[in-house]
């Protein structure tokens, strides 16, 4: 069948491309606070039909995500026809199918690497993805995720979130500034953009990553595609055998080739044997097939295809593994030349499980930090090594009052599509504090240089203050006005460690409060609030000077 | 003295008073005078009842209803508190009836604009959101009110004339004179544990830009002084609910004690004398209010004011 209701294959391909393209952006927008505590649901849809990413999760905490369904289904969808997923799902492959289309003239001349490559070369090549997918899942097996830097929703969501939305957001509002009357105005700041420019470490690297699959696209017709991405091979491996046929009458067209050469995906070997892992179902041979004897069905007919198998050699194979296994081990081998210290300040979305367990869940797609009303969650560096890079962490005094945990929002639990900040409600999630904040007496205005100020205690958001003013008194200023100073604690069992306290707290540079994870509470300690109850701590001196 | 000379000295001392820099600033004294206390008593007008939005008209009526501030064609802002991301039983934020009321009140008035916004102290879309304003003014469905998030691009810096402490901060455009004509203040009275209570004058700071937290090493002065750049035509201090303890957020119920109270004022420093009453303080214990009358902003002896119950 060359046509449906008469319309080609090929252009019902596109309009499928086109319509998850846009329904990803459509979810991307909606992944945002927008007047309600509870998202319309959906928005990690994207996250959730991704296999790799599932199975990596599912393997690194040896548990059943259940969230993870829709996976399954395309899981059993490719083993029936094929590897469609390429060709008509993924919203990286229709955009680079779009950025192949908008540079062909200028692919044409820097894509020799691909058209002259020799047959053995790219046979090796086309390797590559398969050994990617066994390290990153014998990885996870053994504790070391790794699937975030290889998954291609990973790469694409992050560069959006971290690079890509600002940039639009700020371009976008730039031209607003000088152009368009009101309508257009309110019409693309409510429904194009998001609400602010969101500020985001490491977007330069994000971004960088993500412009590099482009800039392979010139390289070669869908480079990351074909040699590089694990979920790619995973899915080839499941359509090896796929129900859906390519038939192809080799008598015909013996002298012909153009289906071999002109193929996006490289679905040929050097013989001109056809391979269905390697198939996108993207139809355009069926299409453009001079004698129009391409065609696809689910039974056999005469010199139809036969399934060729991925040719990886045991070596290959076995070295991947074993790569996949010593990996995790030679980087906690490395903890015993130089021990691992936790930085006191990594904060874990509220809900995190440990530190191993969360970061094995986590699959670093950014959705948590795209959704996060403040902008408090960011992409961590190297504070828990190379296998935590792009996990989020709250970073409380990245910009003065406005980054730290909403008391209320829940929402990074509803998008994380892996459960490794877990679906809480509001009440559950003051159960599980992310941290708790102590004061730094050498910084603390009160207590430091007897000044009034505890605006952290205004803004703490515990209905019974975690923050407690603990003792008043009034010194002479320097113009001889009397100055009421409240020198504050914190009561820690009621502290949600949310940093709204840090983050509002008038200092320049660091704050004189600080939340600390549970597991590495600051050494010297403050004075805590049952030893000043009890007549403890020192008295305060009187010969200070008030601002 | 013969003729020449006395043209020749006249016209070097005319010359030297036209250049000499004044002693007296004809300006100062008139704006001092503009502030000082008028002759006539301050108004302040109290209601009661639990239908908010009927209040509102009520608690006006002694002051002339709000035809007496704004004017047909004003552009107004309503400056409610919308600070906290709590629900309206929780008394952190001005109550959405209230401020839905007196945005009607102002449009019957004939206002071309009324704009209501706050600088929040949450995220904004949360404040706006759970204190259920933003609803209150979309449902009244009149293009003229809109409730606004503020741009950050449009604080200006402004010299605060008379200013002791703070002598420039910077101001939301929108609520000073060329953009605005009738600036109301609506504020909710609740405790807060450094300037022992919020009133009218403390709401000011949801105008203002920069570094909040300076304003915290010498409140009391500095709020007051922040008076002295917004001046409001009209005060209403929604006490249909009062924060007794853990302001200014709060959070909870405990700490709420229902009032069904409104107070009206034209007079920014009776009208927050007045509201501390309300939690059993005197007026004088409050600072910005003692500030803020020696500066000439208003009368805080409430045995100068006209109270009238409406």
């Amino acid at each position: 069948m060359r046509r449906l209701l008469w319309i080609p294959w090929p252009w019902w391909r596109r309009a499928t491309q086109l319509a998850l393209l846009l329904l990803f952006l459509w979810l991307f927008r909606r992944t945002e606070y927008s007047g309600s505590d509870q998202l319309a649901g959906g928005e990690n849809l994207f996250f959730r039909l991704d296999p790799l990413a599932a199975l990596a999760a599912m393997l690194g905490t040896r548990q059943w995500i259940f969230a993870f369904w829709p996976a399954l289904a395309v899981v059993i969808l490719t083993t029936l026809l094929g590897r469609f997923f390429c060709g008509w799902v993924c919203p990286l492959g229709t955009l680079l199918d779009g950025f192949h289309r908008l540079f062909r003239p200028l692919s044409r001349r820097t894509n020799v690497l691909c058209q002259n490559m020799p047959a053995a070369s790219e046979r090796r090549l086309r390797l590559i993805p398969h050994v990617l997918l066994l390290v990153v899942l014998t990885a996870a097996l053994f504790a070391l995720p790794l699937v975030g830097f290889v998954d291609p929703f990973a790469i694409l969501t992050r560069g959006l979130v971290f690079w890509g939305d600002p940039l639009f957001f700020r371009t976008t509002d730039a031209a607003l500034s000088w152009w368009g009357n009101e309508a257009v105005r309110s019409f693309v700041r409510e429904k194009l953009l998001p609400y602010r420019a969101a500020v985001f470490q490491f977007a330069s690297v994000s971004a960088a990553i993500l412009l590099a699959l482009f800039a392979l696209e010139l390289v070669g017709r869908r480079f990351w595609c074909r040699y590089l991405c694990p979920l790619g091979a995973m899915l080839a491996w499941c359509g090896r055998r796929p129900l859906l046929l390519r038939r192809m009458p080799k008598k015909v067209c013996a002298t012909c080739g153009l289906c071999a050469s002109d193929c996006r995906f490289g679905a040929f070997s050097a013989g001109g044997d056809f391979l269905p892992g390697n198939c996108n179902l993207c139809f355009a041979c069926v299409d453009f097939c001079p004698n129009g004897i391409v065609s696809y069905g689910f039974r056999g007919a005469r010199g139809s295809s036969r399934a060729v198998p991925v040719d990886m050699s045991r070596r290959v194979a076995i070295g991947a593994l074993a790569a996949g296994a010593a990996l995790p081990g030679m980087l906690a081998a490395k903890r015993f030349v130089r021990p691992k210290k936790v930085d006191p300040f990594l904060l874990r979305p509220p809900g995190a499980a440990d530190e191993k367990t969360f970061l094995n869940l986590c699959i670093r797609c950014g959705e948590c930090m795209k959704v996060c009303p403040t902008g408090v969650l960011q992409p961590a560096g190297l504070a828990s090594g190379i296998e935590g890079i792009f996990s989020p962490r709250l970073m409380p005094r990245l910009i003065f009052e406005q980054t730290y945990c909403e008391y209320a929002c829940t929402l990074c639990g509803q998008v994380c599509p892996t459960g490794a900040i877990p679906l809480l409600d509001e009440q559950a999630k003051h159960a599980h504090p992310i941290g708790k904040a102590y004061f730094d007496h050498a910084l603390c205005l009160p207590w430091a240089k007897q000044t009034p100020c505890i605006r952290c205690e205004e803004m703490c958001p515990v209905p019974e203050k975690a923050i407690k003013i603990v003792r008043t008194f009034t010194v002479k200023g320097v113009d001889g006005t009397e100055l009421e100073i409240q020198q504050p604690v914190v009561e820690r069992e009621l502290c949600v460690g949310c940093g709204i306290c840090e983050s509002n707290c008038p200092l320049e540079g660091p704050a004189g409060i600080r939340v600390y994870r549970l597991d590495a509470p600051p050494q010297e300690t403050e004075f805590l609030l049952d030893e000043i109850s009890k007549g403890g701590g020192k008295p305060p001196s009187t010969t200070g000077q008030g601002d | 003295m013969d003729r020449r000379s006395f043209f020749e000295r006249l016209t070097a001392w005319s010359a030297g008073f036209c250049l000499a820099k004044p002693i007296f600033d004809a300006r100062s004294i008139l704006a001092a005078e503009a502030n000082s206390r008028p002759a006539r008593k301050p108004v302040l007008s109290v209601a009661k009842n639990t239908d908010y939005e009927a209040l509102v008209g009520k608690v006006l009526r002694p002051l002339g209803g709000m035809k007496a501030f704004v004017k047909s064609g004003d552009r107004v802002v309503v400056k409610p508190n919308i600070g906290w991301d709590r629900t309206p039983e929780q008394a952190a934020n001005t109550h959405p009836l209230v401020v839905k009321a007196v945005v009607r009140e102002c449009l019957a008035a004939g206002a071309k604009q009324v704009l209501v916004f706050d600088r929040s102290v949450n995220d904004e879309r949360r404040c706006y959101s759970r204190s259920g304003i933003q609803e209150a003014v979309a449902s009244l469905g009149d293009k003229r009110a809109k409730c606004i998030f503020q741009d950050r691009k449009k604080f200006l810096p402004v010299e605060i004339k008379g200013g002791k402490s703070l002598k420039q901060f910077e101001f939301y455009a929108e609520a000073l004179p060329p953009h605005c004509d009738c600036y109301i203040n609506l504020p909710v009275a609740k405790h807060h544990s450094l300037s022992k209570l919020t009133l009218g004058l403390k709401n000011t700071m949801g105008v203002i830009g920069g570094n909040r937290g300076e304003i915290h090493h010498d409140i009391h002065q500095r709020i007051a002084e922040l008076n002295l750049v917004i001046r409001p035509k009209l005060i209403i201090i929604d006490a249909t609910r009062i924060l007794l303890r853990h302001g200014p957020g709060g959070g909870n119920l405990d700490d709420v004690k229902v009032l069904d109270t409104l107070i009206a004022s034209a007079d920014p420093v009776a009208a927050d004398a007045y509201a501390t009453t309300l939690f059993d303080m005197k007026p004088e214990e409050l600072g910005s209010t003692k500030v803020a009358a020696a500066l000439g902003l208003g009368e805080m002896d409430l045995a100068k004011v006209e109270i009238v119950t409406a």
